[in-house]
């Protein structure tokens, strides 16, 4: 009897052990390349301050600890309410964009208007401006508001930024819902919100899912911009700019710093970890032939 | 009851007339297939009764009174999708339950009608399951259950079974038919599928180009086609065409001269076509080899063995068009070897330059079984 293979893999994925080397080799370099900002940060975080400036330097860290992420609490004693304040702007501002973008996209996605594509186009042009270029016809409209040093002058500008690419993201995944579903539920005697609701909805949660989370990170990034310029109350610093409060007079306490970078990251990755459950694709299996 | 009425309905989509002046009355209980090629207006013509289409002209009339602007509910009609429709995120129960959820039924009521719906479908095993995890035909009964709980007078079908691989089709198609009896209800059937209208139908309503071709039963359609598109259209492989020219009326039939012969065919005679160009329609399946009425000598180029039947395709002299004939059984004929095919006159259909049928001498209601 002739040699049977024991490889269930079809062959398009098989490849030589050369390959297979070079192929590894390739994700190592590029994941070093994104990750080492990463890695030295975390090695930094470990090393007592003495060691950052010894010359030769050295990457491994020597007598390594942990104290870092404990004297980081005692240097600055408000750093727990600047996470609270980065996780309360970032989730304010996605809860507000998803009320609004949801409905928006369904709209698109669904309905067709006179100057439809005059409005996603205008959408699409106002995200290609940074906010950093309307940063003073921004100012001078939170003061004539009266936003200025509130939760509200980096939250409002942030939903703003934050919808066009939103609203995009969505609609694209919108319109892939099957049009026989709302004609179904029309024969059925559903209303347009009774289908958005209970056929719409379920069905676009992975979409929305997905801008929650883009919005989230969106949110969480730009926030720094905003607060450096709309607020100076310490009590309403995001993380970000709350990070300043480790340069000192004299010195820049680098660990502590970098710790504290990490730890106030932590609660977006858990939330994004815990978000993405719902990302199960192929939700709409079975609903039409294809 | 479930009668409904359309009267000179037209639709137009921008300037391109889709259907154009459709009248038509179908009677309650009936069950009626609109068929056509693609781009008929068959589909336009559903969704049109269904409510989903507004229409531009003409009324949509069900038990006597106009629904043009009724929304679908009110029309007392449910609609089978071509691509089944189903909710995805609902269960088989779910899927089914939801027009009796829109209205706001009770649950007990709910319950009673889904399980009925569901043992007339064989899907009491499957109520707890998603549709993704459904095969196509039981996709479609769940589509179908959704529009039996509503008990409309009316049901309509968009190509239901074209999504279905060819065995499970012939399934439904009698599972269907076996449906339209338990209910009663009129049910209208969109396809371009000739087979599913021939078996199914009461009556067929041939559209073509937005216009009625022809409405009558199955086998009328079969037998006395009223124009040449009908004829075409129905029966497969599709019928002959030669042309031919008009010799004589007699009271008998119609003298023709084709292919160098003559012959009389028995068909309604008509005054005034001496002389006129015509066209010869024979089926396939009613021309033998050997001799007949009207006698071809032809040459095949390519013989299909199916083994229950011979198809030939062979070329006439000073033709292009292939002429097709098919013989019961296997039949050893040899390729690119001229034989002779003959078929009967009065298994010919006859059509005047417009296309138009000259009606065959043939009654349906005679072709019954020899009694036992």
């Amino acid at each position: 009897m002739a040699v049977r293979s024991k490889d269930t893999r079809p062959m398009i994925d098989r490849y030589r052990w050369w390959e297979v080397v070079l192929i590894y080799a390739g994700i190592f370099v590029f994941l070093f390349f994104m990750l080492a900002p990463f890695i030295e940060g975390f090695l930094v975080s470990l090393k007592p301050l003495s060691q950052l400036f010894s010359s030769p330097y050295k990457f491994w860290p020597e007598n390594g600890s942990f104290k870092a992420y404990y004297t980081m609490w005692v240097s600055v004693p408000r750093f727990g309410r600047y996470i609270f304040n980065s996780f309360l702007i970032s989730t304010v501002a996605t809860i507000i964009v998803l009320a609004l973008v949801v409905p928006a996209a369904y709209a698109f996605a669904r309905f067709n208007y006179k100057g439809m594509a005059l409005v996603l186009g205008g959408f699409l042009a106002v995200s290609m401006f940074s906010g950093a270029v309307l940063l003073i016809p921004l100012f001078r409209l939170m003061r004539t508001l009266g936003l200025l040093n509130t939760y509200f002058a980096m939250i409002v500008p942030g939903v703003a930024f934050l919808i066009p690419s939103a609203i995009w993201l969505l609609r694209t995944y919108m319109m892939r819902i099957p049009t026989e579903l709302n004609e179904a539920a029309y024969m059925d005697g559903a209303s347009q919100f009774y289908t958005f609701r209970r056929v719409i909805l379920p069905i676009a949660a992975p979409g929305i899912v997905v801008v929650a989370i883009t919005t989230f990170i969106g949110a969480y990034a730009q926030q720094f911009i905003f607060a450096l310029t709309f607020n100076s109350k310490s009590d309403y610093m995001p993380l970000p700019v709350g990070l300043f409060a480790y340069f000192g007079k004299q010195d820049v306490i680098w660990n502590e710093l970098m710790a504290a970078s990490f730890v106030g990251i932590a609660p977006a990755l858990v939330i994004i970890f815990f978000l993405q459950r719902y990302l199960v694709g192929g939700l709409t299996a079975g609903a039409v032939k294809q | 009851m479930g009668q409904l009425s359309l009267k000179n309905v037209i639709k137009t989509f921008g300037d391109f007339e889709v259907v154009k002046n459709v009248s038509l009355d179908v009677q309650e209980g009936e069950f009626i297939v609109f068929v056509g090629p693609s781009g008929c207006g068959k589909s336009t013509l559903l969704r049109m009764i269904a409510g989903l289409e507004h229409t531009t002209g003409g009324d949509i009339v069900i038990d006597g009174k106009r629904v043009n602007d009724l929304p679908p509910v009110k029309r007392g009609i449910a609609m089978v999708f071509q691509s089944y429709a189903l909710y995805p995120h609902m269960s088989v129960y779910e899927n089914i339950a939801f027009p009796l959820r829109v209205e706001g039924a009770p649950e007990a009521v709910i319950r009673k009608k889904v399980n009925d719906a569901a043992a007339i479908l064989h899907l009491d095993e499957r109520l707890h399951q998603r549709p993704g995890q459904l095969s196509g035909g039981q996709r479609q009964r769940v589509a179908i259950g959704r529009a039996i709980v509503r008990e409309p007078e009316i049901f309509l079908f968009d190509e239901p079974l074209s999504n279905l691989d060819a065995a499970l089709r012939a399934d439904m198609r009698i599972e269907l038919t076996r449906l339209h009896k338990q209910l009663g209800a009129t049910m209208i059937y969109v396809t371009h599928d000739q087979i599913e209208a021939m078996t199914m139908a009461d009556r067929i309503v041939v559209l073509h180009g937005g216009d009625i071709s022809q409405v009558g039963a199955p086998l009328e359609l079969y037998h006395k086609p009223q124009n040449t598109f009908v004829a075409g259209f129905i029966g497969n492989p599709r019928m002959n065409m030669l042309p031919a020219r008009c010799m004589g009326v007699t009271a008998n039939g119609v003298q023709i001269s084709c292919q160098g012969q003559s012959v009389t065919l028995p068909v309604a005679p008509r005054a005034g076509l001496e002389g006129a160009e015509m066209l010869l329609g024979i089926r396939p399946e009613h021309v033998t080899l050997g001799q007949g009425d009207l006698t071809l000598r032809a040459t095949p180029n390519v013989i299909e063995q199916l083994g229950q039947q011979t198809i030939g395709y062979a070329s006439l002299d000073g033709r292009e068009e292939n002429f097709l004939f098919v013989l019961s059984g296997t039949r050893g004929i040899e390729d690119d070897k001229p034989i002779s095919l003959g078929f009967a006159a009065a298994d010919c259909h006859l059509f005047d330059s417009t296309g138009a049928a000259l009606e065959r001498q043939v009654d349906i209601a005679a072709m019954t079984a020899p009694t036992l």
